[in-house]
């Protein structure tokens, strides 16, 4: 006899000993808090809105040297560009986000349900991408401001020899190299542990078409 | 209105309780994590009950948010403590016709499926509930061939891990 049809038998004696919850004991369960991983996805994507939020805004209000700098740099119209530009690509995502967490339903079949998650997750991912873009970028870009609008800093680069302006390229390389790394392996760290089952499972029903 | 909804959604769980508890046997081993997975899946159930339209069988519609919470949403939480693993079948040794090579057999049975992966489970677990493949395939998203292939290799499977 093929063995699920042993074990059929059993399950549908119902024999098992299960604790039948009373309704008393059901009305509680309903107010307390879930532990699911669309839960947690969406903290973390509020998290990194307010976080790369706060990064943006807080210099200005903490360091009045940088906001100096900032109010001459308001100037610039190039300037105001891309804060203006920066901002509509995190309205985008805020639309994205909530989009996509529409979409997300337990309703529906477990492969759509998996979809919809991972589709989050890309939206997330794909504004983390944004911010260390930006990051990456101003770099240079401040480096070059820096030398238009400095006369110390502009004097100082022009007479450095060509070993020592390859030393500040290289450090600076380096640096945000590093940095990049550092939030790269934290991020895949945070999604690899939150969705390591779900891609398994994904990946399980996907083999399955192939 | 609301206390309404919360009475009638908690009246239908109490009567089709044994179906969340199906699915947490499949997928825990021990009273923990089974009572934890429940919990789970009422929160789960509750939040989607205000859309539940009645248009297919609340056991039905179980089926469903039950598996998707086991499979996908499910985190195993930090109140949960880890106690010593109960074998499925080793909780209702109790039953009156106890059958000492059957209960064996049995036991084996379920720490076979225990050993397989969280997508075969659900096939095994949709087939014990007696659900057609168009069914299986619609709870799944997968086919209705692809369903019926996996089914038989899931059959092999358990046969190779309780013949090694």
């Amino acid at each position: 006899m093929d063995e699920l049809e042993i074990l059929k038998k059993d399950w549908d004696k119902d024999r098992a000993n299960f604790k039948s919850f009373s309704g008393e004991e059901i009305y509680p369960m309903l107010q307390r808090k879930s532990s699911s991983i669309v839960k947690t996805l969406f903290y973390i994507s509020l998290g990194e809105l307010v976080f790369w939020l706060l990064a943006s805004i807080l210099p200005y209000f903490l360091s009045s040297t940088i906001r100096e700098k900032l109010e001459v740099s308001y100037e610039n119209p190039w300037f105001i560009a891309v804060n203006i530009f920066s901002y509509a690509v995190i309205l985008t995502f805020i639309y994205l986000l909530f989009k996509s967490y529409k979409t997300i339903s337990i309703t529906d079949n477990a492969k759509r349900l998996m979809e919809g998650i991972l589709k989050t997750r890309k939206v997330i991912k794909y504004y983390v991408i944004f911010n260390l873009t930006m990051i990456f970028l101003s770099v240079p870009v401040s480096f070059y401001m820096e030398y238009q609008d400095n006369p110390d800093f502009h004097q100082m680069i022009s007479e450095a020899s060509t070993a020592q302006m390859f030393m500040v390229y290289a450090v600076m390389v380096v640096v945000a190299a590093i940095f990049l790394l550092i939030v790269w392996l934290f991020y895949r760290l945070i999604y690899g542990i939150l969705l390591k089952r779900l891609n398994k499972n994904y990946d399980e029903l996907k083999k399955l078409e192939v | 209105m609301n206390k309404e909804l919360e009475h009638s959604f908690v009246e239908q769980l109490q009567k089709h309780q044994n179906i969340v508890h199906k699915v947490c046997r499949l997928y825990t081993n021990n009273a923990d994590a089974h009572n934890d997975l429940f919990q789970e899946i009422t929160i789960q159930l509750w939040r989607a009950y205000p859309k539940f339209r009645g248009d297919s069988k609340f056991s039905t519609w179980m089926y469903r948010v039950g598996l998707n919470t086991a499979i996908t949403l499910y985190r195993k939480s930090k109140r949960r403590i880890n106690t010593q693993e109960f074998d499925a079948v080793e909780f209702k040794i109790k039953a009156e016709e106890y059958d000492d090579t059957e209960e064996q057999q049995l036991k084996l049975l379920y720490r076979a499926v225990h050993q397989l992966n969280d997508i075969e489970k659900a096939l095994v677990f949709l087939y014990l509930e007696d659900k057609d493949y168009r069914e299986i395939s619609a709870t799944l998203g997968i086919t209705e061939v692809n369903a019926r292939v996996k089914m038989n290799r899931v059959k092999k499977k358990l046969k190779t891990i309780l013949n090694p």
